[in-house]
């Protein structure tokens, strides 16, 4: 089934540009309207096989839009969007057989067992019976999940759910696997469960993409970043090059009173900041730049550290919340 | 491409197994509580009512009113399945956008709630069948046909309930349908007595409801009548089981995949 599957994308990226045989997913100026609302607005992206994409941004800001159209549950209204080489709108049948994916909200059928779950997802593509029971206890034992094989929905964790929804995603052994926020809400020790899943599944060779509102979570994952605002692209790249491009590498958080936040911001203009309330942040190359901040505002509680993707986040899309 | 019910293949069955298997799983909460109502039906109005009328179209009461039993059960099995329990698989498990993001379409999954609704319809249809047999009600061997008729009519009142399932903001608005559509039909279909009793008017409107039909015609074969008029009953049964099919299966499309 798989080298069938293969032997047919190879044909469609053949008699395509020679230039994106690696694409796995290619979108040119996608968009998404939703009557008067630009959910996603003219986006451009290229995904090559094997590596781990992640994409953030504030709530609204379209990811979750374009994750649905790239597993095809929602149709472009403009611009085009290719997953293995076929059309989306053309060919969601084929493209949907190669996915994995772990939808935001969990989706589990509660009224069927754990091992049903899978079961019968499995029978959605098309694996049959006997290959599904065996798939079942692999995924179960690969997501640390094997006691809980009988267990209904309802009697697992939070966490234990999130797992068995990636286990599910696993079962057609997808070649792009699509995960919208898979750690949200979840306990440390899960969270590094399926990090260290995810990872693992990058070696074999699938293709990940992924959104996240941790940055942590997408510096650790993600060979790329692109960083959306209100339905469009603001910046994209490795987490590295996207800090050492857009802020300096230190950073001094300062908390100080309401009042003297206006000030201080004033009297250094000279440096890079934010601010959020009582909380500033000032950026620099060179920590020693701090001194004469921290001199002027000798009780405020203050940390120095290197600078983190989050900060990109906030300089790129702003601190107001929406 | 397609997007209505030519774009169909038989994967749609897979969801209609989901369906099945969730239904084995819960049988003792599914099939007692929906029969409540037809024995209701058939104590209240076949042996109540039906002790004060002596004969109806030249039958005894129960044997005209148990097309009009057996028909309003199948239908309600399948209007409940295909709204209130096609919306909440839909907006409160998420269910279909589970199955939508595996290869099956989400005209399969409209066709599978569809051919579900009108399963659980049949279902309920038999249970009633096999009371009124014991009864001694069924005296001819073409009410073993009845059920063919009866999963027809579920099926269409299936792909009704979906279609306005896909419609639908929020559950609310399945109390409309009810009170508006489903009441009427319940007892407008020449279900408890013969449609030419109504003003015209009535009548035509009632003739428009699919049930009707499908009561006509299951009648007709438990009473051995043959009628000219039942053709044009078959045909609008037919038609409009494909109408809302296709409707349904388009507003579902449009619904899941936006």
């Amino acid at each position: 089934m798989i080298s069938a599957r293969s032997a047919r994308t190879h044909d469609s990226i053949a008699s395509s540009d020679k230039r994106h045989i690696d694409m796995i997913v290619e979108a040119r100026s996608l968009t998404k309207r939703y009557g008067d609302l630009t959910a996603v607005d003219a986006i451009d992206f290229g995904f090559e096989a094997g590596r781990c994409y992640g994409f953030v941004g504030p709530n609204g800001a379209g990811k979750t839009t374009t994750m649905k159209m790239v597993y095809c549950i929602a149709r472009p209204t403009a611009g085009t969007l290719k997953v293995f080489g076929l059309d989306v709108c053309e060919q969601p049948r084929e493209i949907k057989a190669g996915l994995g994916v772990v939808p935001q909200e969990n989706n589990l059928d509660p009224d069927l067992s754990t091992c049903q779950n899978l079961i019968v997802y499995a029978r959605y593509f098309g694996i049959r019976h006997e290959d599904a029971a065996g798939k079942c206890d692999e995924l179960l034992g690969f997501m640390h999940l094997m006691e809980k094989a009988r267990a209904p929905i309802a009697a697992l964790s939070g966490g234990m759910k999130r797992r068995l929804v990636l286990a599910r995603a696993l079962l057609n052994d997808p070649r792009l696997l699509i995960l919208d926020e898979p750690t949200t809400g979840l306990d440390p020790q899960v969270r590094h469960l399926i990090w260290d899943k995810l990872l693992e599944l990058k070696e074999r060779g699938i293709t990940l993409l992924l959104t996240t509102h941790y940055m942590e979570e997408a510096q650790k994952l993600c060979d790329e970043v692109l960083i959306m605002n209100e339905g469009r692209k603001v910046d994209g790249g490795s987490p590295g090059s996207l800090i050492r491009k857009n802020v300096p590498a230190q950073v001094l958080e300062l908390r100080v009173d309401l009042a003297a936040a206006g000030e201080a911001v004033a009297r250094f203009p000279g440096m890079e900041h934010q601010r959020s309330g009582q909380n500033l942040y000032f950026y620099s190359r060179d920590a020693a730049e701090f001194d004469e901040i921290i001199s002027a505002y000798p009780g405020a509680e203050r940390l120095i550290r290197p600078a983190s993707l989050e900060d990109v986040f906030l300089k790129l899309t702003g601190m107001e919340i929406r | 491409m397609n997007k209505g019910l030519l774009s169909v293949t038989p994967a749609f069955i897979k969801v209609w197994r989901r369906n099945a298997q969730v239904f084995i799983t819960l049988w003792k909460f599914n099939i007692f509580p929906s029969l409540a109502e037809p024995l209701l039906f058939i104590f209240v109005f076949g042996l109540g009512l039906g002790s004060y009328i002596e004969s109806m179209e030249g039958v005894p009461y129960i044997e005209f009113v148990a097309a009009g039993i057996i028909g309003t059960a199948a239908i309600m099995q399948a209007t409940f399945e295909c709204t209130y329990g096609s919306y909440f698989r839909m907006k409160m498990q998420n269910t279909f956008e589970g199955i939508i993001s595996t290869p099956i379409s989400a005209q399969e999954v409209s066709l599978a709630e569809i051919t579900w609704g009108a399963t659980r319809g049949l279902v309920n249809a038999l249970l009633v069948l096999v009371v009124l047999l014991l009864m001694g009600v069924l005296h001819r061997w073409q009410a073993a046909l009845v059920p063919v008729i009866m999963f027809a009519a579920a099926f269409n009142f299936a792909a009704i309930g979906v279609f306005v399932t896909s419609r639908v903001a929020q559950m609310e608005y399945f109390h409309f349908y009810f009170a508006g559509f489903i009441l009427p039909a319940q007892f407008l279909s020449g279900t408890f007595f013969p449609i030419e009793r109504f003003p015209d008017a009535v009548q035509a409107v009632a003739w428009v409801i699919p049930l009707s039909s499908f009561v006509d015609i299951s009648r007709s074969l438990m009473l051995g009548r043959h009628d000219i008029y039942l053709l044009p009953e078959a045909a609008w049964a037919l038609a409009s089981t494909l109408i809302f099919a296709e409707l349904a299966v388009r507003g579902m499309h449009r619904r899941l995949v936006e």
